[in-house]
């Protein structure tokens, strides 16, 4: 059975030319984690079995939600422990070769596009901002504050009980198409304050409450590339905005610093 | 502390992690015999949790897309048939 490359990143070359990450075991918990030089650039990477991260086996891995979550936080963790100590173009959960041969290839295809690729993105963060929010609050305070609602509400008592029903119906649709404008308008604004700190920005969709486990309901799910003298700034912001409207079922939360993972393209 | 200090030591939940890894980085296609997110395969039993997302998100486009002129017909509909019965 033949060996595959498990690929985390591309970085630049050490100084030293010192494999600083031998220590760590790769992903399968076995091989240890090798860094290939390729001139100024060079990849981090561990050997896997064919057998056991082979295509076939793999997808039938992925079904498997504890070993999707310990292998997706083992390569999480690695780019973490990377980015700490250089700039680092990140791979995605899983990017396999079937030889060194074929890495060898593809690296030395990108060769010129990945050096600059890692200068664009060294001296910068990413940093990810969702924001939930008590949708049963907000929709509270829609219903309290919008005056077509409160008029509509005083027509509907005068009605008789079946147009009730119905435009009861049709004003309940209003509000929460509403609350929805509001959320969007709440993340827009942030976004614009945030946007004029970050060199590049991205706004991703929002999960659902089976997805995050979370009472609030996200609202808005974006990424932004960070100059690191622009860092503080940008958080300032947000944790200001966040104490702000905390009591009105807003909650802002930032994570970072990421590997770029939004932000490094290649094509 | 500075606020990217207090935001750095903040737990980093797995919902973020697997809205990072699995969905963005570099894939470059060619050798690499999977790619998992790239082919969209991925978010595993998270797939199901996916579909009913997209289901959620298409139904707030049906919901969004009802106009007034509908939601009068459906009105009428409903007229008629309490009317019948």
């Amino acid at each position: 059975m033949s060996l595959y490359v498990y690929l985390y990143g591309v970085i630049p070359t050490p100084e030293d030319g010192d494999n600083p990450f031998s220590s760590h075991k790769g992903i399968d918990n076995e091989h240890e984690l090798q860094m290939k030089n390729y001139g100024d650039i060079s990849a981090v990477f561990c050997h896997v079995e064919e057998e056991e991260y082979g295509e076939e086996v793999l997808q039938e891995k992925t079904n498997q939600m504890d070993w999707v979550q310990e292998k997706a936080f083992h390569h999480h963790e690695i780019l973490m422990n990377i980015r700490e100590r250089t700039a680092l173009i990140p791979m995605k959960f899983c990017t396999i070769y079937q030889s060194e041969a074929n890495l060898d290839d593809m690296v030395h295809n990108h060769q010129d596009q990945m050096k600059a690729l890692i200068e664009r993105l060294d001296g910068k963060e990413e940093w990810n901002l969702k924001v939930y929010c008590d949708r049963d609050q907000l929709s509270k305070n829609v219903a309290d504050h919008n005056l077509n609602i409160k008029e509509k509400k005083d027509e509907i008592a005068q009605m008789s009980k079946g147009r009730q029903y119905l435009e009861s119906r049709k004003l309940d649709q209003y509000v929460q198409q509403e609350v929805e404008r509001e959320q969007d308008a709440f993340g827009s604004a942030l976004h614009e304050q945030l946007t004029a700190y970050s060199v590049e920005d991205t706004v991703k969709k929002n999960w659902n409450r089976d997805v995050t486990g979370k009472d609030e309901e996200m609202c808005w799910n974006s990424a932004y590339l960070v100059p690191l003298e622009r860092v503080e700034d940008f958080l300032e912001i947000i944790t200001n905005e966040n104490e702000k409207h905390k009591s009105s079922g807003w909650i802002l939360e930032a994570t970072g610093p990421w590997p770029a993972y939004h932000f490094a393209k290649l094509t | 502390m500075t606020h990217r200090e207090a935001y750095e030591n903040k737990e980093v939940g797995l919902i973020d992690i697997l809205d990072t890894v699995l969905d963005k980085g570099v894939a470059i296609k060619g050798d690499i015999i999977i790619s998992i997110a790239g082919i969209d395969l991925v978010y595993l039993d998270l797939r199901v949790l996916i579909s009913a997302v997209e289901t959620l998100v298409q139904s707030n486009m049906d919901a969004e897309s009802l106009s007034s002129d509908r939601f009068d017909q459906e009105k009428e509909e409903l007229t008629n048939a309490t009317e019948r019965s």
